[in-house]
């Protein structure tokens, strides 16, 4: 019998060689050569799937920090940005509008925050994340560098978009 | 048993694939869906707490870039101790900051004062947050070690 498969390369016949198309209507039946016309090679999908699942599984490991950046913040672009290796305080700016860990917090009440946030981080580990628009006036930024100053935090990081 | 008697028929049975395949559909429908697509990174400033300000005690030497909402830019030179204050202007190119020029000049301050090792920042009010991140980037990539960001005085 001839069949159109491309794995049947061999005289031998695999006992699993049936299995490795799907031949709808065709279980336990014999038909000619025009039926298996329309056969899928389900080992090559397989294969793929394999490989795709393999990929996805690759690149969405990470170690680092998940963070929610807002959907209408487009982030500064640097070249020598390091990696958020762990969890840290995020201090948000969006219109002038400031969000600590999500909670929104007053320009008056930033540095009271601040100084209770850091009260109850380890020493070494008092560092905040600063998210803000590219397009933001350091104006915004200027509360949170005197209010930072004033409770203590000596490590500030600017999130950004690593540039390729 | 019918081993090796070339009866074929003991040996066909069935393997079902289709599950197979929905269940790595499924799997790369959740891997898909759970992506982060956009990685993130950091720039890191070291800033100054408090009044760390100490009498009698001696600065490091620094370059303080200050930023014009225009687009020009001012370099100036502090504590060296083997040279004057020195102060430069870049001019703006149209409304925005001379990149070429700036990251020209970082190079050249770099290697002509090898002690010069910290640079702060020090924008206008109405400068963009987007050309300060840039800046410090440029200190970095000149292998200035610290990097700080002044506030509004």
């Amino acid at each position: 019998m001839k069949t159109s498969s491309f794995t049947n390369t061999n005289g031998k016949k695999s006992p699993l060689g049936s299995l490795q198309n799907l031949k709808p209507g065709m279980k336990g039946k014999k038909r000619g050569a025009a039926a298996l016309g329309l056969a899928l090679p389900l080992t090559s999908l397989i294969d793929a799937f394999s490989i795709i699942v393999i990929y996805l599984l690759i690149g969405t490991q990470n170690n680092g920090m998940e963070s929610n950046i807002p959907t209408k913040m487009s982030l500064p672009t640097a070249s020598h940005s390091v990696s958020i290796d762990k969890e840290i305080p995020t201090l948000t700016i969006q219109k002038g509008v400031y969000r600590l860990n999500d909670a929104v917090v007053s320009v008056k009440a930033l540095t009271q925050k601040l100084t209770e946030l850091k009260a109850t981080l380890p020493k070494e580990a008092a560092e905040l994340l600063v998210q803000a628009d590219q397009e933001m006036k350091f104006e915004d930024l200027d509360p949170l560098l005197k209010a930072g100053s004033l409770s203590g935090f000596e490590k500030m990081k600017f999130a950004v978009v690593p540039a390729q | 048993m019918n081993i090796g008697s070339g009866d074929e028929k003991s040996l066909d049975f069935d393997i079902n694939i289709l599950p197979i395949l929905d269940i790595l559909s499924v799997l790369i429908c959740f891997l898909l869906l759970t992506a982060v697509w956009v990685q993130i990174g950091s720039l890191d400033t070291r800033q100054a707490i408090g009044d760390n300000s100490v009498a009698g005690a001696k600065n490091p030497p620094s370059l303080w870039i200050t930023v014009n909402p225009k687009g020009s830019v001012q370099l100036s030179l502090r504590d060296l101790p083997n040279a004057k204050n020195h102060e430069e202007e870049i001019k703006a190119t149209g409304k925005a900051i001379n990149w070429s020029v700036l990251e020209q000049k970082l190079q050249a301050l770099r290697s002509k004062f090898p002690d010069l090792k910290t640079g702060v920042v020090r924008p206008e009010a109405q400068a963009s947050y987007g050309d300060v991140i840039r800046i410090m980037d440029k200190l970095k990539q000149a292998q200035f070690e610290g990097v700080g960001l002044s506030p509004l005085g």
